[in-house]
């Protein structure tokens, strides 16, 4: 018979978040980004992981409502803490507006950059409800998008917020 | 009047609700019990002789369950293109030699990341340093660095080394050409590296189980992919499935075979475990295919007039260490050439050089931006020497409806002249051209132009797409398609055509699609195609399902199909009110009399039905299209001329694609490619030294941001129409429209600034480099 | 995916966090927002065996001390720097170098002093180095620079990019550092050591605690530019900062500090160009000379693909503008849109 290899040190801790309302407790590493809690432990892969460097925005998340990238931050830091992903948007089969209106002003089409889109934009409209074209973009210059071109984004937000702009699509 | 229910509709997507809720699978969110996670070792040098490998100390790491080198593979080579005269070239490992940086050397599946990042660690190389050459115009020089020998046909043509493949053609007389020219000069241009900027990171898993090999791939073709991994896999293609997933993004950079496919595959199959494989975007960015870096130089002919006389142009490609998709897009660089404007006597040679680079693969527009940045651009010169506007020179060459083109296809009703017309008019171009330049101040405003076409759905392996139709007992439809939704909108298309032909409401159709088990083959979404091709397999399809039924309720009615009307999958007599009868009774009818036929109808098309081949790459011989798309776009820039930082203000594209299925689809796909080009203009780069990969993430590869994208509008000329029961013709709206609007913003910064720039990016160096040069001979003169 | 393990200690106060950064060594990091330092470890620029994470402490509001002086905790996210009515009120090119940083989300998790304490940034080692630049380079411990071949001085030509660390100078800030040996205050220049390797100049268990920023002059005027390529999720090509004031005259400079950044190992203040603009009347031929004299002055590194000289052209352009800018406000005849942040 084999020998039992040596049991490693660990430096695993038990963390708790409240995804979305419900809580989750999951043991982590220290080492363990909150996207890879999300998707891989969690199991809501909603969130995408598009870069792992911070530079895409596509696994952005709402931390205690703020806008963050979950590839950039430690699961271990969150503990006791509120996220909310893009699972949590709608309100069972109710979309929100957003999502409504990005599917109105056709605003997703590979939809790899969609959750995190839509989570920015939601932080955005939560604090400022009647955003100008300006603060739309500011809110999402840290989502790169490749296919839409971003003006449909642009319309869904401000179609969101009762701007003015008619769905394009039916 | 031609009543349309769907078809010409702007309805929203069919896969919209899962990809806004997050419940969209994409390959890299399937998850599988006992995954390992693969890794690829990759080569430090740009171009070495492998003297040794070793790998005995990653096996015996403990969480290592499989370690291959090509001595584990069948040797079975592979390649993008895949011809007697371009035969595959490429193995799934490195044997022997490695010829760019990032190369694929060994694979490991392990328990985990770390311990697959140890194992790679672990894995020991030594090699012998080769001198390599990175410059295509080095790479030609008798004595280079031999990456590739030159191909054995094209040695007895030209004396250059490393050539991949040539692409020679044309017609005419063009030293006669030129002789009888009032005018001709020649240019020479420069189109740089950039790559396709897929959001989702290139992923598989490959799960070896019961003697299938089932996987999920992030592709843009599963039946492209399919034959190439059972191939190298020394497989029947019925023994792998490639499973539907959404996939993020592709833009041309998905459909190769990469290394990482075949090695998640064969470690599944070692371990008997599934093996996922993730590339890092640091590995996209330096290891894996990007576009195709061009240098053109043309040479131009023309009448007082402005008509083209003659044309001679040479195309050489950057084209990396394996053949790739380089001697495709040297052929395609002719094809762009040709198709827009008639040139009466044509010289084309285009050379694919291999350099120590990594592999090029098709990239949205495959060689068009770049030829028609040139062309455009030299366009706009000549026109101005010969006090031409933009607009009139463009109208004199553009083709006419129904013209033919020197290859034998012809344009069918081709609406360029009405897209030239209407952009000039819309832009108002002739009145603006010219005003920027003179106007005072440091901020200054330009307007240009662009021409292109672009083919659809040429003849490249499968060649054809099937469609199913199924009925189901409730008179839905179920539609099994191998088309694959990248983002571009296919499963919504489809879903509109086959609820058109069936008189269904759209709710009742759904899609399965992409699954080589289950789906019937497809062409894929790499050579603008799907609308037409499985559109129309899918129109037949949904017609043969029709026909059935509406037969059937003819028979019972005693009537002619033609007395038949359907509302609500109810059909109706019309010379009898009183009959009627629901699409669910039909069918039950059917099965009760038809010896238990459920109804299934089957589609498929093919373009160029008497043709049987693709055109020959090195001649241009055969038929290539039988859908030319044009387009003209026009952009205005404002330049900072202190500076020299300009940008975009406004894009607009008038294109003739026939007619949209989908109109706001169509305009999802204009405003992406305005976008993209606007990067390609002003924005991104690869930056590379010595075949290192210098900037390997977003932060550094600039793509645009929100706050780069210009106003962007857009207009159809409308050419074709779509009539039930009858085959339609559609045309190419996907990859074309990234051309035109470069080659527009390229004369824009002319119009606002007189600089003439004869290389992309258009970087705010050379802007102002170009602004002192003019004013240096300005005051030369004076 | 950070590919090794590493312990993580999450103290409450920061006198608890220097304590352990003092007894763990240079083997520990501290971390903030985690914006600049995740990335690094990812791509083991750093290899800390200890992260000591600030995430359990709670900075507090900035406040308007008695003397006028504002009190910014170092752990302040740069979002809420960018929204703060008293940060646009009373330093509002700091609002505005904040409002510059990178992308939305970049600003809601990075901190001031985190901002302040980033690494300096070139292509080569901001990268995994799997397979590509597999040597290491001085910066991670090394015998090689890459982009400077003929680099024999064992030193680092990165470029240090802080979009706030220019404007923190031209306002003449301090900051304020708990260590072992209590609290220090000394002015955000001297945080800079001027070299790649080491580009900070702070000792061991030394955690920056606060930013002060001290109450303007009268007749303050202030402009600032982050030059780059795209809007938005990027570092700058150069960041140019000027706070100056005026003489009663409205015309005469009275004293300036004009810093650049994103161009060498530290921002660099242009103190020539300062003394020629000190006493100088700010017309309109002046300041353009100025802006010429201040591109000559600062001595960019080629980085990100952009070239020393362009970088000096931009910057004789962009700093004129600048120094415009500056010079109306302090006149008080900023406009409205150049008062506050243009987009």
């Amino acid at each position: 018979m084999t020998e039992t290899p040596k049991r490693p040190k660990s430096n695993s801790r038990l963390i708790a978040l409240c995804v979305n309302g419900e809580w989750h407790e999951v043991t982590v590493k220290p080492r363990h980004m909150l996207v890879e809690v999300l998707r891989e432990m969690i199991g809501l892969t909603g969130t995408k992981d598009g870069c792992e460097q911070g530079t895409c925005g596509a696994c952005t998340v709402l931390l205690d409502e703020r806008p963050v990238l979950s590839c950039m931050t430690l699961a271990a830091d969150c503990d006791g803490r509120q996220l909310r992903t893009v699972e949590g948007l709608a309100e069972g089969e109710k979309l929100s507006v957003l999502q409504q209106a990005f599917l109105d002003q056709g605003a997703v089409q590979c939809g790899f950059c969609t959750p995190g889109m839509l989570l920015s934009a939601t932080a955005l409209l939560e604090r400022t409800p009647k955003p100008t074209t300006d603060e739309i973009k500011k809110a999402l210059e840290g989502n790169l998008c490749r296919c839409t071109g971003y003006n449909a984004i642009v319309a869904a937000v401000l179609q969101a917020s009762d701007q003015g702009v008619t769905p394009l699509m039916k | 009047m031609n009543q349309l229910n769907y078809v010409g509709k702007s309805l929203r997507r069919k896969d919209g609700p899962d990809k806004i809720t997050g419940r969209a699978v994409y390959s890299q969110d399937v998850k599988l019990p006992g995954t390992l996670v693969g890794r690829l070792l990759r080569s430090p040098h740009a171009h070495a002789r492998i003297l040794r490998i070793d790998t005995s100390k990653a096996m015996a790491l403990p969480g290592v369950k499989a370690v291959i080198t090509i001595d584990d593979t069948k040797g079975i080579k592979h390649g993008f293109v895949e011809t007697p005269r371009y035969p595959p070239d490429q193995e799934v490992l490195a044997r022997g030699r490695v010829r760019h940086v990032g190369e694929e050397i060994a694979a490991v599946a392990a328990i985990d990341q770390i311990t697959a990042q140890r194992a790679i660690d672990l894995i020991e190389v030594e090699y012998e340093i080769l001198p390599a050459v990175f410059d295509p115009l080095e790479a030609m020089k008798p004595g280079a660095p031999e990456v590739q020998p030159t191909h054995p046909k094209v040695r007895a043509e030209v004396p250059y080394s490393n050539i991949g493949g040539r692409t020679a053609t044309g017609w005419g007389d063009v030293e006669k050409g030129f002789a009888e020219s009032d005018y001709v000069r020649e240019d020479r241009f420069e189109s740089h590296l950039r790559t396709h900027g897929y959001l989702e990171p290139q992923v598989t898993l490959a799960h070896w189980e019961n003697d299938k090999l089932n996987v999920w791939t992030s592709s843009m073709g599963t039946f492209v992919k399919r034959a190439k991994l059972a191939k190298v896999l020394d497989l029947p293609y019925s023994a792998v499935r490639i499973h539907k997933t959404y996939v993020g993004g592709t833009f041309g950079g998905k459909i190769d075979l990469y290394s990482h496919e075949y090695c998640a595959a064969r470690l599944s199959m070692l371990t008997g475990r599934p093996v996922r494989i993730v590339a890092t975007r640091e590995e996209i960015f330096s290891a894996y295919r990007h576009g195709q870096p061009l240098i053109m130089e043309i040479k131009t002919g023309v009448k007082k007039d402005g008509t083209i006389v003659a044309q001679q142009v040479r195309a050489i490609n950057n084209a990396g260490a394996f053949r790739g998709s380089g001697v495709v897009v040297i052929f395609l660089a002719w094809g762009f050439t040709m198709i827009p404007y008639r040139i009466p006597n044509l010289a084309y040679e285009g050379l694919s050089v291999h350099t120590n680079n990594p592999v090029r693969a098709p990239q949205r527009g495959h060689g068009c931006p770049q030829i028609r940045f040139a062309i455009e651009s030299q366009l706009d010169t000549i026109a101005e020497e010969l006090g031409i506007d933009p607009v009139t020179i463009r109208l004199r060459n553009a083709r006419k409806p129904r013209e033919q083109l020197p290859n034998g296809d012809n344009v069918h009703e081709g609406g360029l002249i009405d897209c030239i017309k209407v952009a000039g008019e819309k832009a108002d171009v002739v009145r603006r051209y010219g005003k920027g330049r003179k106007a005072g101040g440091t901020v200054r405003r330009g307007i240009g132009m662009g021409v292109s076409g672009y083919f659809g759905g040429s003849l490249i392996y499968p060649n054809g797409s099937g469609v199913i139709v199924k009925m189901a007992d409730d008179g839905s439809a179920t539609v099994l398609t191998g088309a694959i939704d990248v983002g571009q909108g296919s499963e919504t298309v489809i879903a509109q055509i086959v609820a058109e032909e069936l008189f269904l409401p759209i709710e009742d159709v759904k899609i399965v699609s992409s699954d080589t088990d289950t789906t019937p083959q497809d062409i894929g979404a790499w050579i603008s195609g799907m609308t037409y091709v499985t559109g129309n397999a899918a129109r037949q399809a949904a017609g043969n399902a029709r026909d059935k039924m509406l037969q059937l309720a003819a028979q019972r009615f005693n009537c002619g199909v033609d007395d038949l009307y359907v509302a609500d999958k109810v059909v109706y007599n019309r010379l009898d009110p009183a009959q009627s009868m629901s699409y669910r009774d039909i069918i039950a009818l059917s099965i009760a009399t038809r010896r238990g036929d459920t109804v299934i109808g089957e589609g498929f098309w093919r373009t160029m039905r008497d043709v049987p081949t693709h055109p020959s790459l090195a001649t241009t011989k055969g038929r290539w299209s039988e859908n030319y798309a044009f387009s003209c776009q026009t952009a205005e820039v404002e330049v900072d001329t202190e500076t020299g930082e300009a940008r975009v203000l406004k894009a607009l594209t008038v294109h003739d694609c026939g007619f949209p299925v989908n109109p706001a689809l169509v305009k999802n796909q204009v405003d992406g490619q305005v976008s993209m080009a606007l990067g390609h203009a002003f924005l991104e780069e690869i930056m590379m030294k010595d075949g290192y990969t210098l900037n390997p993430t977003w932060l550094d590869y600039r793509m645009p941001t929100i706050h780069e994208m210009a106003e962007s509008d857009d207009a159809d000329v409308i050419t074709e129409e779509y009539v039930v029961g009858k085959p339609y013709r559609t045309k190419e709206v996907g990859e074309g429209l990234v051309s035109g609007v470069l080659a527009a913003i390229a004369n824009a910064i002319y119009d606002a600034t007189g600089v003439r720039l004869h290389s992309t990016p258009f970087t705010p160096e050379k802007i102002l480099k170009g602004l002192r040069q003019l004013e240096r001979e300005r005051r030369e003169r004076a | 995916m950070i590919l090794y393990d590493f312990d993580l200690e999450r103290p409450n106060t920061l006198e608890e966090a220097s304590a352990l950064l003092r007894d763990k060594g240079a083997d520990a990091r501290v971390l903030a927002g985690g914006t600049d330092l995740l990335p690094n470890m990812r791509v083991e620029v750093v290899r800390p065996a200890t992260v000591v994470s600030l995430g359990a402490i709670t900075p507090r509001d900035p406040v308007r001390e008695t003397d006028g002086t504002v009190r910014i905790d170092a752990l302040t996210r740069l979002a809420t720097l960018e929204g703060s009515d008293l940060i646009r009120a009373a330093c509002p090119m700091l609002a505005e170098a904040a409002h510059r940083v990178a992308g939305n989300q970049i600003r809601q998790m990075g901190t001031l002093g985190g901002n302040l304490c980033q690494e300096t940034r070139c292509l080569y080692y901001n990268q995994k180095h799997d397979y590509q630049f597999k040597a290491p380079c001085y910066k991670r411990g090394g015998e090689v620079c890459y982009p400077y071949p003929n680099n024999d001085r064992d030193t680092c030509w990165s470029v240090y990019m802080s979009d706030t660390a220019p404007a923190l100078i031209a306002l003449g800030a301090e900051v304020e550092i708990v260590g072992p040996g209590g609290t220090r205050r000394q002015p955000v220049e001297q945080l800079f050591t001027g070299s790649g390797l080491t580009p900070h100049a702070l000792g061991a268990g030394e955690i920056l605690s606060a930013v002060l920023v001290p109450p303007a002059e009268p007749r303050f005027g202030w402009g600032y530019h982050k030059s780059s390529r795209r809007g938005g999720l990027e570092f700058g090509m150069a960041v140019m900062a000027v706070g100056l004031t005026l003489d009663g005259d409205g015309a005469t400079c009275r004293g300036a500090r004009m810093v650049i950044g994103a161009v060498r190992e530290k921002p660099i203040r242009l103190t020539a160009t300062e003394q020629a603009m000190t006493g100088a009347k700010l017309d309109e031929a002046k300041i353009a000379e100025l802006a010429a004299a201040a591109a000559k002055e600062i001595n960019p590194l080629p980085h990100h693909g952009f070239t020393k000289s362009y970088i000096r052209d931009n910057i004789k352009i962009h700093m004129r503008r600048v120094l415009s800018e500056a010079t109306a406000r302090a006149r008080g005849t900023g406009t409205a849109e150049n008062g506050g942040h243009h987009d």
